[in-house]
């Protein structure tokens, strides 16, 4: 009887420790998660008001929504898929600018169209013609080593989740040929499926046997196995990346390294999302949403589960630093295709080619796109990124000079007004009471005029762990 | 049973010596765009003047039978100290491709992009190196062409100074910020402590602001500031960028760090070749042969490795038509480095060119070769691996494998032996 009782109480409570483990987070903190995740940008202090003061219920949902499919968040969606099919003008992918451009344009209308995963995936993967007209055709131009052995590898790395092959799949790839045109650096990719072969057999990475027909296009048999709803693991890699992407660690981690001995950390939450989203016939934004609308997502950072900070990508930092200081890099193209320079406050999101690059970029771990592995971004922090953020004087001059932060100044009567306008902006949050203590003491202290104090505090929170991670 | 034992003792050496490492640093004066080689160390001045250009005389140097161009007086005065490379070939003419195989010593095209040569002694010096500077340092900055680090990945990149140093206070990035003194640094450093309270990797993050801070007030800011020179050093040097970067260039190397990229633009001269000449070779010529006659006296020479050269050479013919009136093309056929220090010997010239300087007459030397001796003397198995987070062990110098590409290591020009098994 007592053991009973007992037994009945832990069971009581049970679910009282469970909540416990993850508390929902704050409407601040989701909004500046949010904005950050979906478009790699922070929100303004306006977008921060309006919605801390918007009362609704389903603000979290409706936001949600509306950002998934903003520019900014296509945008930034595009930047990911870039990354891991190697976008870039010059070497290893060498597509040059015509056909980063248009690789880029293709992916972009796609997420704009919100093409189920399945079709994309079949239009990359059965794309042929010029590199210059057709932006699919780039997945292939775009290898070095042109063999059908690598070009499966590949395709096995980015849909499947590891380089492994078997012994002939390659062969539905081997009738890829290329030609050049008189346009310097146009290539066609065509199919040769007249390709003297024998009658064909191959066996792919779950057993299934492909019969190759001749004079056909033998891409389209390996096609239509993969994306079929029965290839789990085609569903389960593009949900854990799509987890990879919005939390920097996958439920199958590394998300480039699917092996037996690689097991999900959560291998019901895996099979829940996957069966929902060949149930949404690979809706990639209802599958993003999903993942938004997640305890997980909307919890604060807990030791045991909740949301795990991340420290922003090298993008990210690098806009949110422009955004702040209102100071832009101008980016420039160096391929001389035509030399490019980009439109004036262009976001390093939205460059588009791994060719173009800046210092700050690469201090901050921009992804090169040599490889198709989601773990060539390394978002670990290091002493030399802390350097340039406590001491650069490029960085010093882009803050004193800050027209944004002038405008503050002039715009406020005291230093309480100019802490929450910075905070805001910065932190996408108003400043606390302490906070504002601490200023204070800081001018006082230092006998500081109140311009070196806005300055001070715009540098300090820039350099602050909360400016510097998504948390 | 004497013998026995000396034979072993003499073994050991032989092998430590091998292996052993000679040089301690090296210095790269890289000149980005391509300087032309003719109007620099392999001078053409019988070829008339559709070739040798406005540059018809040339200067004898102090080693018998050397001559190099005319615009080069002060090298010319201690060609005992460095050799000439005149033989070198990559046969790519485009900048992004010349560059990567003068820098990584791999030729572009295959699947996996190489890191350069500075990062690859950065990643073997990991261990051994102390010191509070960054391994591998760039005066300005490098090339931002392609990815420096390669596939060893962002760690092993150059540090980038930035800043001006032929002004009057070099803002070194990160180092030196006019702006603020050490007093109103730590106000700054105390209110973000006081401010921060998320949890974020906070351990991590304090420590590295520590280290950074001590960088940033201790012996670092003494070595990159220049005031610290007498003004008639600096003048040697020349008060021109490339004249003040090689001189933070040796305070660097005297400071222990392993790899300084001086890098200097501006050599892609298609028009106006000439005119831009008059006034760059003088500013070459005096910052190089300053560095070398400096590092000499200071007795550095000898652990310290220079290298000067840039991405290809130009074209020995000189356009005359329009529209380049006068300009050199890129020419990756035949080109030529300079080498000086760190176990290269001086006074020699390897390989040659043919009459008009358009084809190598004479031991060719791919990138791959100058780049493996590089590594040989630094102490680093040219014929070694790298780690590639997904291919594995990689060889570190390709090329040097394939002997279609490869011309052998430059055992001519070193103090260290070529071992029988190598071929």
């Amino acid at each position: 009887m007592k053991r009973t009782f007992l037994i009945l109480i832990v069971a009581l409570l049970f679910p009282l420790v469970q909540a416990t483990a993850s508390v929902r987070c704050s409407d601040e903190v989701f909004l500046r998660r949010a904005y950050l995740t979906i478009t790699g940008a922070l929100p303004t202090p306006n977008q921060c008001t309006a919605f801390i003061d918007d009362q609704s219920a389903d603000k979290r949902e409706v936001l949600i929504d509306k950002l998934i499919q903003s520019e900014l968040g296509l945008k930034y969606m595009q930047m990911r898929w870039g990354d891991i099919l190697r976008i870039k003008s010059e070497f290893p992918s060498n597509l040059w600018p015509n056909g980063v451009q248009a690789y880029n344009r293709w992916i972009y209308e796609q997420l704009m169209n919100n093409v189920p995963y399945d079709k994309m995936v079949q239009r990359l993967l059965l794309s042929s013609g010029s590199n210059f007209r057709s932006g699919a055709a780039n997945f292939y131009r775009g290898f070095q080593k042109r063999t059908s052995k690598n070009i499966y590898a590949n395709i096995n790395l980015l849909f499947l989740g590891n380089r492994e092959c078997t012994d002939n799949g390659n062969l539905c790839f081997s009738q890829i040929k290329y030609k050049s045109t008189k346009e310097w650096k146009e290539e066609i990719v065509y199919l040769d499926i007249h390709k003297k072969q024998p009658y064909q057999d191959v066996v792919l990475e779950d057993g299934t046997k492909l019969y190759l027909r001749a004079d056909s296009d033998w891409r389209t048999t390996y096609v239509e196995w993969l994306t079929s709803p029965s290839n789990r693991r085609f569903a389960e890699v593009m949900v854990n990346r799509m987890w990879y992407w919005v939390f920097g660690r996958g439920i199958v981690h590394e998300p480039d390294n699917w092996h037996p001995d690689n097991k999900p950390s959560n291998p019901a939450m895996l099979k829940n999302l996957t069966d929902r989203f060949i149930d949404s016939k690979f809706d990639l934004r209802a599958l993003m949403k999903m993942i938004l609308l997640s305890e997980q997502f909307n919890s604060l950072p807990a030791p045991d589960g909740g949301y795990l900070p991340q420290r922003l990508p090298a993008e990210v930092i690098v806009d949110a630093i422009a955004t702040v200081t209102g100071t832009w890099s101008t980016y420039t193209s160096r391929v001389p295709e035509p030399f490019t320079v980009y439109p004036p406050r262009t976001r390093s999101t939205h460059l588009g080619d791994a060719t173009v690059s800046s210092s700050e970029l690469e201090l901050f771990g921009k992804v090169s796109r040599d490889v198709s592995l989601e773990s060539q971004r390394n978002n670990t922090i290091t002493s030399r990124q802390l350097l340039y953020l406590m001491n650069s004087s490029v960085l010093e001059n882009n803050i004193r000079r800050s027209p944004v932060l002038q405008r503050i100044y002039i715009d406020s009567p005291d230093i309480e007004t100019i802490a929450n306008k910075i905070t805001l902006l910065t932190l996408s949050r108003r400043a606390t009471r302490s906070e504002i203590d601490i200023y204070k003491k800081h001018m006082d202290k230092n006998q500081l005029p109140l311009m070196e104090v806005a300055i001070d505090i715009m540098w300090m929170q820039i350099n602050s762990n909360e400016f510097l991670y998504n948390h | 049973m004497r013998r026995i034992y000396l034979t072993i003792v003499l073994l050991v050496a032989l092998c430590y010596g091998a292996y052993a490492q000679r040089a301690k640093s090296v210095i790269l004066v890289y000149l980005d765009g391509g300087p032309a080689q003719t109007d620099t160390f392999d001078p053409k001045p019988e070829m008339g003047r559709n070739y040798h250009g406005n540059y018809k005389g040339v200067c004898q140097t102090n080693v018998e039978g050397v001559v190099i161009g005319e615009k080069l007086p002060l090298l010319a005065t201690m060609a005992d100290k460095y050799t000439l490379i005149r033989s070198l070939t990559h046969g790519s003419n485009a900048h992004e491709t010349g560059h990567y195989a003068m820098i990584t010593g791999d030729s572009s095209g295959g699947a996996v992009v190489y890191p350069s040569f500075g990062a690859v002694i950065s990643y073997m010096m990991k261990d051994s190196y102390k010191g509070i500077l960054p391994c591998y340092i760039s005066v300005t900055s490098a090339n931002s062409r392609f990815n420096e680090g390669g596939f060893l990945g962002n760690a092993y990149k150059s540090f980038d100074t930035g800043g001006k140093p032929e002004s009057k206070e070099y803002e070194v990035e990160g180092v030196v910020n006019k702006h603020i003194d050490r007093k109103r640094m730590d106000s700054r450093m105390s209110l973000l402590r006081s401010f921060e309270s998320l949890e974020m990797d906070k351990d991590v993050i304090d420590s590295l602001r520590d280290i950074n801070m001590e960088f940033i007030w201790g012996e670092s800011r003494e070595i990159f500031d220049l005031n610290n020179e007498p003004d008639s050093v600096r003048q040697r040097y020349g008060k021109s960028r490339l004249g003040q970067s090689c001189l933070v260039a040796r305070r660097l190397v005297e400071a222990g760090v392993p790899f300084v990229n001086v890098r200097t633009t501006g050599w892609d001269t298609h028009k106006k070749h000439f005119q831009k000449m008059n006034s760059m070779l003088p500013d070459l010529d005096r910052a190089l042969s300053a560095l070398i006659s400096d590092l000499d006296s200071r007795g550095l020479l000898d652990s310290t490795i220079i290298l000067c050269g840039g991405e290809f050479g130009r074209s020995p013919k000189v356009l005359w038509e329009a529209p380049w009136n006068g300009g050199r093309a890129h020419f990756g056929a035949a080109f030529s480095y300079l080498v000086a220090g760190g176990g290269f010997h001086g006074g020699k010239v390897l390989g040659a060119t043919d009459k008009t300087g358009e084809k190598v007459a004479k031991r060719p030397v791919s990138p791959c070769d100058l780049i493996g001796t590089v590594y040989l003397l630094m102490g680093i198995d040219p014929y070694g691996t790298l780690p590639h987070v997904s291919e594995g062990e990689l060889p570190i110098l390709p090329s040097l494998l394939d002997s279609k590409k490869s011309h052998g290591l430059l055992y001519e020009i070193i103090d260290l032996k070529k071992p029988d098994n190598e071929k």
